[in-house]
Order: structure tokens, then C-alpha cells, then sequence
């Protein structure tokens, strides 16, 4: 790649963002959240219909359900990394 | 109970929760082993063996009441209304419109086991007995229809539901024949009507809506396959075509005219379906051994796998809770059928062959 173009991109990058980065962050961890909130939706009303036939599935079934919720600690990673900076 | 037909015809519907529950509910159906060991019980064993199990509820509220045989099959009957009572309970939305259409099939029993019940003259008391309360007729109407006196008046009392129309049509036919194939038939035809009534003809055939498609016209296909070969054998005076069921895509009506005359060419015809394969088994037994039961023993299972290969390809769509109806109502009749054939002295070879299973 030529130097001339790779300054022209790096150029224009830099120049202003279009939101300042803690607010990028809040962002990423707000639309993680929904991700979560919404894979959670499914998972739970199944968890809760395995738990309602079967007692033992609590332990299983609570583990599931929180499983998407590591998106949302990737989100607050982000965060850190960027407040960081 | 009463059935939430149109009003939520559009709202979301909550799969994951009914098909968990319905999986988990499939997964304690009787086993091969449970059946193994059923089949060379007697029948006072089967009532015992029937108390530890899932039916433990329903044997000792009817426990008082009746004895041996008949207790077991009173208790299947009332934990079958149980559990589709459940299905619809636990639905919404378009789901629980997709089982409701499904579940009128129970519908149609009742008012089959009433009218037949009246045409034999049984006891009031024995047919309500027999009625398995998962449909959508009122508590109060199936009342109504058990004491009615007449045919007739069971089909004054039908107007105004699904049935009304066809019923009183059907009526002068019976009148005029003194069977009940017209009626049972007319039944059977408004229950397939409704069914299929305000489904796409021709929906993507991956969409849930496809399979659920898919399966009914399959089960259609099959009932008409099934009548066809009763008329054939039978050799009624009775032109296939006038019982014809719409909706399915093995035949026309026409076609199953021609075709109901001979067993050979009928066979032939599925053979080259898309059922073939599934059934092919099944077809062999009907040429070889000129059994009819046996074959549509073999309906029932290939119906009942084409189920679960459709709720194995899409998990979250009504196709998981069809194919339970169909395994719950399969385990039913084995266990009526061993309960019965034990009592009538049948040896198990004899009541293997008339189980279901998979």
C-alpha cells in the first residue's frame, strides 16, 4: 500500500469522531445489554418450563440463562479499555 | 373450556417455554422396555404397575369407581384430557391456535362416541365415560349430548359450532341409509375443513407454517388412504369419491374413485408418492398379508416418525408439540390395547402386533 494513501486514510480518521469515545462506550454496553436481554428471554422462559416439569434442572437451567450475559461483561471490558486510554 | 380462537390470532407466541415442557413431558412416555414389560403382565398387574407411574393421579381418584380393565382405560382417558388441557393452557398466541385446531380432533371423538352410542342404544352413563373432554365443545354441551335421546337431536344441539352445517346435511343421508358412515364422515370433513382453513396453500416449505402444512396434509393423505382401503375391502355400495377429504396431495377426489376398486393399483399409487419410502414397509405387509389392521398400524407409526423428523428439523415451531400429541395418543392406545388383549387371553406375540411403536 502506498505511504500517500495510508495517510490519507489514517488523515481522515483522525479528524474529529463523531461521538466522544466514553459515550461510544456507554453505547457498546447499552446494545450489549439488549443483545443479552434478548437471548435471555428465550432461554428463560425454557428454563423455566424445564424447572416446572422437572426440579432438578434449577441448577442447569439458572447456568443457561445467564450464559448470555458474558456478552455484557465483554461490553464493560470495552469500557475499561477505553477509559484507559 | 372454550377456545381463544380468533383474538390472539396475531399475538407472539411462546415456544420455547410450551416445548421444553412438552419435550420433557415426551421423554416419560412409556419405553420400549415399559411396553416389553406390560405385555407379559395381567391385568391386575398393569393397574398396579399403571399406579407408580405417570397415570398414578388419575388411578386412585377412578380407583373407587371402577375395577381391572376398565379402570386403566378410564385413567388413560382422563390423563390424556390432562395433558392436552395443559398443551392449551400453557399456549399463546399462534401457537395455541395451532394446537386448538388440532386438539378439535377430540371434538370430533366425542360427538363420534355420542352419536355411535346412541345408535347402539348404550347407557347414557357408559358413553360419558368414554368422552375425552380435550376439545373445544363446553363441558355443558357434551352433557347435553349424552342425554340427548336421538341422532337427530345430537345434530340440533351441533348447530351453531363447526359441525352444524355438515351435520344436518349429512343427516338425510343417514336417514336415507341407516349408517353412520355419512355422519362420522361429515364430522371428520368440517373438523379437516377448519383445520386447514386460513393457512397459506402454498407457504415456504422451510417455514414453520410449511411443516405444520406438511404435517396435516400428510395426516389427511393418510386418512384418506385409510378410507379408501376399508371402502375397498369392505365392498360397500359406497362411491369413495362422496368421502373424499380436500386438503391432501396423494389424490383427488376422482382419482380415489378409480383407485378404491383395487388394492393393487392403490398400493402401486403410494409406492410411486412421497410417502413411499416411509411406508414401504407398511405396503409389503398389506400385499403379502392381507392385513388391514397391521397396515394401519403401520400408518400410525410412519405418521408418527414423519412428526419427529418434522420437530427434529425445526424445534421451535408447533411441530414438537404435534408430534407429542401423536406419541401420547399412540402410548394410549398401546396400553388400552395390551389391557384389553391380556384381559380377552390374546398371548403377548399376539399384543406386540397390535402396538405402536417406534
Amino acid at each position: 500500500m502506498s505511504s500517500a494513501l495510508l495517510q490519507a486514510f489514517v488523515g481522515s480518521t483522525a479528524a474529529a469522531p463523531a461521538i466522544p469515545p466514553l459515550a461510544a462506550a456507554a453505547l457498546a454496553v447499552g446494545l450489549a445489554a439488549i443483545g443479552a436481554g434478548y437471548a435471555e428471554r428465550g432461554i428463560g422462559a425454557a428454563a423455566v418450563g424445564a424447572i416446572a416439569e422437572d426440579d432438578s434442572m434449577f441448577g442447569r437451567g439458572l447456568i443457561l440463562t445467564v450464559l448470555p450475559e458474558t456478552i455484557v461483561i465483554l461490553a464493560l471490558v470495552v469500557v475499561f479499555l477505553t477509559l484507559g486510554q | 373450556m372454550t377456545v381463544r380462537f380468533e383474538e390472539q390470532n396475531w399475538e407472539s407466541a411462546n415456544y420455547e417455554y410450551v416445548i421444553t415442557r412438552v419435550r420433557s413431558r415426551r421423554a416419560k412416555l412409556f419405553d420400549d422396555d415399559d411396553y416389553r414389560k406390560l405385555v407379559r403382565m395381567g391385568p391386575s398387574e398393569i393397574s398396579r404397575f399403571m399406579e407408580e407411574t405417570e397415570y398414578e393421579t388419575e388411578m386412585n381418584a377412578l380407583g373407587a369407581r371402577y375395577s381391572g380393565v376398565d379402570l386403566v382405560e378410564y385413567a388413560l382417558n382422563r390423563n390424556l384430557a390432562k395433558h392436552f388441557d395443559d398443551l392449551l393452557r400453557w399456549s399463546d398466541g399462534r401457537l395455541y391456535d395451532y394446537v386448538a385446531r388440532y386438539l378439535r380432533k377430540f371434538d370430533v371423538w366425542n360427538v363420534k362416541t355420542i352419536v355411535r352410542g346412541i345408535y347402539s342404544g348404550a347407557d347414557a352413563n357408559e358413553v360419558e365415560d368414554d368422552l375425552i373432554r380435550a376439545g373445544e365443545l363446553s363441558e355443558q354441551l357434551l352433557d347435553q349430548l349424552v342425554a340427548a335421546g336421538s341422532i337427530e337431536e345430537v345434530v340440533e344441539l351441533l348447530d351453531g359450532t363447526i359441525f352444524g352445517d355438515d351435520l344436518a346435511e349429512a343427516y338425510q343421508d343417514y336417514e336415507d341409509s341407516g349408517v353412520l358412515v355419512p355422519l362420522e364422515n361429515a364430522l371428520d370433513r368440517a373438523f379437516y375443513d377448519v383445520l386447514l382453513s386460513g393457512l397459506p396453500t402454498q407457504p415456504e416449505v422451510d417455514s414453520p407454517t410449511g411443516l405444520y402444512v406438511s404435517f396435516l396434509t400428510a395426516e389427511i393423505d393418510f386418512r384418506n388412504l385409510r378410507n379408501a382401503l376399508r371402502l375397498a375391502r369392505s365392498g360397500a355400495e359406497i362411491d369413495p369419491a362422496e368421502y373424499h377429504i380436500e386438503g391432501g396431495r396423494l389424490f383427488d377426489a376422482d382419482e380415489i374413485g378409480a383407485l378404491a376398486t383395487s388394492t393393487d393399483q392403490l398400493v402401486q399409487r403410494v409406492r410411486e408418492s412421497t410417502y413411499g419410502d416411509d411406508l414401504d414397509a407398511a405396503l409389503d405387509t398389506l400385499e403379502a398379508a392381507d392385513s388391514l389392521i397391521e397396515f394401519e398400524h403401520a400408518l400410525d407409526a410412519a405418521l408418527l416418525e414423519y412428526s419427529d423428523q418434522l420437530s427434529n428439523r425445526y424445534p421451535l415451531s408447533v411441530c414438537p408439540v404435534l408430534s407429542y400429541i401423536l406419541a401420547k395418543e399412540r402410548e394410549v392406545d398401546n396400553i388400552r390395547a395390551i389391557a384389553r388383549g391380556r384381559e380377552a387371553g390374546l398371548d403377548s406375540d399376539e399384543i406386540e402386533q397390535e402396538l405402536v411403536i417406534l
